[in-house]
């Protein structure tokens, strides 16, 4: 059973990176944004595994469901102009970029070093962590401030989407 | 063993974020690598409200999971505006900003 | 007690104010009745306080106006202190003032700028005062650069001539470098004492020091060199013959009566810390009697008037100080009274020849006044024969009793310098009288028939100050027993260096030289001038130049001090100031503004290369962090 677990773990890890990976190599925007969904599903699968059932579900519904449905649109609204991107000479020194993305993977690498050693704590989760019941209470009893505040937060930006994407009088 | 796992799984991620960000010219890209970032760092808070048995770790990712929504949403507006007026997406050709 | 001292003292202040602000509009006669006044009311504020003195011997009092600087270790407040020394000074700046006040007003008749001339003259007024009447060492500098500027204004008060504006820069300037000296001397009596109280200075001294320290040796030179700038004493004394070119009221009253004596007065304020430093005396004594004969030497062959009184007063001045320098101050401050009266009224004759020759200054175009000029001439020679050291006119008294404990006292080297230099003193004064009034006219003729006698108002204080020379040494002196000027001053320890021998006989073998001395000369040279026709034009020569040149100590100073000084300066302006500072800055700014347009390239606006040295930003936190 703790090899099953883990194995889940390992496998749907792996999934995740490769994917990942695939996102930002492919020179296709629709497959970049396929493997993305792929990430998300891998994603989704993990939470569901760390117990973070409505967690999972929301990630699916909002991000693949909503945001990613968005990107796809604007993607293929402006599907004509990917190939000129090809066409024109790169702006930034690719070496000063690929760089710093490798001495920020180094960096990371020697923290995580440092995190091998972790051991997972005693506590005991309780049956119900992670459900709607659970979390719902939290919201709106621990944290009611915050959640009425991103409630306006997401009201202007739904005003403010609407009068940006206005065509131009 | 989850924890230090997830920690190097969400670090991975973050990273390839990261050079997505770095490399792609593409402008749509980019905005899809910032939400794998989003992304990554959910995944940190997620593995460690499961290990440590406190809700507040998934009350956050309810939070951020709302708020990249909606700066997704109001971010491409900007980005088809964008478009429309420069009829190009390469983020290179953005330049107008510079200092000379 | 105090609001008349106040009245005396800000009486003049306030004329000066006056006088400026309605300089303007304000009439000939206006201005003179203010000028005027106001010193004379000074002049009844002070003697009526003398009167209340003298009749309820009352107590030396201070009187404090403000705390000026309340700071621990300065302590300097706005006191004045009234005794018997400052009263007697009071009454010579007022009182002499008041009369050369009156003189002006007759001198500069012609003049269109009285009212500038009678508000500087207001505003010395008050600076001397303010300097004699200060229980305050800090407000009595106050006062003494206030002199040094009622000079500087004066001196230069005929700005558009170009003589008079450089020597009015130079009495400045030469009088700051003695300033400095004073100012050295302040900062240490600050140190040594923390207050800067006369009383309570002189008080501390014989308590806190022993006789002889050297530290109240320096004290007492830096102060001394203060002194030197003032009173023309050398080597510092190179302004006041050069002073001479402005009115002759000015130089009466500033340079022979008042602005001149302030550095004898300081001395003799401060005597008790002077007491306690003999090395400083002896010095002052070399000084004084070394200036007395240097100046008297010069005034032989000088052709100038003026001249011959200016170095007369730097002789005369001399001698104050060489009685200060074995400690008689009551004998400097009876020859600064005498000299008051006798310098002025010598001034005064000289202006009349002046302003009635239309300036001309040089004595060998004078000669034949006696017709013209009867009165002047009379005065003039009275003068002279008291300078000169005639019993019993003024200053022989003075001078005698300043020569005298001179011997008594043993500094026979002293006696002996002062001696020549009151028989050189008898000479030139006689030499200056032939040659102006005696003998033939060398004047041009146009100029000889306009001569005619000055008006009554400048006759008038010229007599008063005659019946002061010929009486007023009787204040000074009395035989067997105390003056009244001594009894005056002995109560605030202004005494006579040697006590034991008062009251001995009257003729003294040194009083029987001095006054052959005196006389041997007024004879020879009047028969030498007036028989003889004086010394022919080509004989000494060599000799003539080098006395009239002082020695040649101006040309001196000149050629070593001033050239370089202004060599450097323009050096400075010129090459330091801007191929150096300018460049310097310059290549800052450009270095500066080229950096900036290099730096300009890394916002070139491109996101990548942003978001890229935010990521170097992150990878240095991180290792910050985890290292």
């Amino acid at each position: 059973m703790d090899w099953d677990e883990n194995m889940i773990q390992w496998i749907t890890g792996f999934i995740l990176l490769l994917s990942s990976l695939g996102m930002i190599i492919t020179k296709n925007p629709v497959h970049s944004c396929l493997s993305f969904l792929l990430s998300l599903l891998a994603l989704a699968t993990l939470y569901l595994e760390l117990s973070a059932s409505f967690i999972a579900v929301m990630q699916i519904l909002v991000y693949a469901g909503a945001i990613l449905v968005l990107f796809m649109f604007v993607i293929i609204l402006f599907q004509d102009a990917y190939p000129k991107i090809e066409m024109v000479k790169a702006r930034n020194c690719p070496v000063f970029l690929l760089g710093t993305g490798t001495a920020f993977i180094l960096t990371l690498f020697s923290i995580g070093k440092k995190m091998v050693s972790l051991t997972p704590s005693e506590t005991h989760l309780p049956k119900d962590f992670g459900t709607v019941e659970t979390l719902g209470k939290a919201l709106y009893l621990d944290f009611f401030f915050p959640f009425e505040a991103v409630i306006l937060l997401f009201l202007v930006a739904l005003i403010g989407s609407l009068y940006i994407g206005k065509k131009a009088t | 063993m989850e924890a230090p796992l997830m920690i190097f799984i969400s670090m991975a991620m973050f990273a390839i974020g990261i050079l997505g960000v770095l490399t792609r010219r593409n402008a749509l890209i980019f905005f899809l690598s910032i939400e794998l970032m989003l992304n990554a760092s959910n995944l940190l808070f997620v593995s460690f409200a499961n290990d440590w048995g406190d809700i507040t770790g998934l009350v956050w990712v309810f939070f951020v999971l709302v708020v990249a929504a909606a700066e997704a949403a109001v971010g491409l507006a900007i980005t088809v505006n964008l478009f429309r007026s420069k009829e190009q997406v390469d983020v290179d050709q953005f330049n107008d900003l510079k200092g000379y | 007690m105090d609001y008349t001292t106040y009245t005396g003292l800000f009486l003049p202040l306030l004329g000066f104010l006056f006088l400026l602000a309605t300089s303007d509009f304000l009439g000939r006669k206006s201005t003179a009745i203010v000028g005027c006044g106001t010193v004379f009311f000074s002049f009844c504020c002070f003697s009526s306080l003398l009167i209340s003195y003298i009749n309820e011997s009352l107590v030396q009092e201070s009187f404090t106006l403000f705390h000026w600087i309340p700071i621990e270790g300065i302590n300097a407040d706005f006191t004045l202190h009234l005794d018997p020394l400052s009263l007697l000074m009071t009454l010579i700046i007022t009182g002499v003032g008041f009369l050369i006040h009156l003189y002006s007003v007759g001198y500069m008749e012609h003049d269109p700028d009285v009212n500038r001339y009678f508000a500087c003259l207001n505003f010395f007024i008050f600076a001397m005062l303010l300097l004699v009447l200060s229980g305050d060492l800090l407000l009595l500098f106050v006062g003494w650069e206030g002199v040094g500027l009622a000079s500087y204004l004066l001196i230069g008060f005929w700005y558009e001539k170009p003589i008079a504006a450089a020597a009015a820069v130079k009495a400045f300037v030469v009088n700051r470098v003695g300033d400095l000296g004073f100012l050295l001397a302040l900062l240490l009596t600050f140190h040594l004492f923390g207050t800067s109280n006369i009383a309570e200075i002189t008080h501390r001294a014989s308590i806190e020091f022993t006789l002889g320290a050297p530290i109240v040796t320096v004290l007492t030179l830096l102060y001394f060199i203060g002194a030197i700038g003032k009173s023309a004493q050398f080597p510092l004394h190179t302004w006041l013959a050069d002073a001479m070119a402005g009115p002759t009221p000015v130089s009466a009253l500033i340079h022979a009566a008042t602005m001149v004596t302030a550095g004898v007065y300081l001395i003799v304020r401060l005597h008790e810390l002077f007491v306690l430093a003999p090395t400083t005396l002896e010095i002052i004594g070399v000084i004084g009697g070394g200036t007395a004969l240097f100046a008297a030497l010069a005034a032989l062959a000088q052709t100038e008037l003026k001249k011959v009184l200016a170095y007369s007063t730097m002789s005369q001045l001399g001698f104050m100080f060489l009685a200060c320098g074995i400690a008689d101050f009551y004998g400097a401050m009876f020859h600064l009274t005498m000299h008051a009266f006798v310098k002025g009224l010598l001034f005064l004759a000289a202006g009349n020849v002046l302003h009635m020759a239309h300036e001309i200054t040089d004595m060998r175009e004078m000669g034949g006044l006696t017709k013209k000029l009867p009165k002047t001439h009379i005065l003039f020679l009275i003068g002279a024969l008291a300078l000169s050291g005639i019993p019993p006119l003024a200053a022989f008294f003075s001078k005698d009793l300043v020569l005298e404990q001179e011997y008594l006292l043993g500094h026979y080297t002293l006696f002996y310098i002062g001696l020549a230099a009151s028989i050189c003193t008898g000479a030139y004064l006689t030499r200056a009288y032939c040659m102006t009034f005696l003998g033939p006219s060398h004047t041009p003729k146009k100029i000889y028939d306009a001569i005619k006698e000055a008006p009554m108002i400048m006759i008038f204080p010229m007599i008063l100050l005659a019946l002061l020379s010929i009486g007023g040494g009787f204040i000074g002196f009395a035989s067997g027993h105390l003056s009244f000027l001594e009894e005056f001053l002995g109560q605030v320890g202004v005494t006579l260096a040697d006590l034991s021998h008062r009251g001995e006989s009257l003729f003294t073998p040194q009083t029987i030289q001095a006054i052959s001395g005196a006389f041997t000369a007024v004879i020879a040279t009047w028969a030498l001038y007036t028989y003889f026709g004086g010394i022919p034009e080509n004989k000494f020569k060599s000799l003539k130049y080098l006395l009239r040149n002082a020695f040649y100590i101006d040309a001196i100073y000149f050629f070593c001090i001033t050239r370089p000084v202004r060599g450097i300066s323009r050096l400075i302006a010129n090459v330091l100031e801007p191929k150096i500072f300018e460049q310097s800055i310059g290549c800052t700014v450009d270095g500066i503004e080229r950096t900036a347009q290099r730096l300009q390239y890394f916002q070139n606006g491109q996101i990548r290369s942003y978001t890229a040295w935010i990521v170097v930003g992150v990878v240095f936190t991180l290792i910050y962090i985890t290292l």
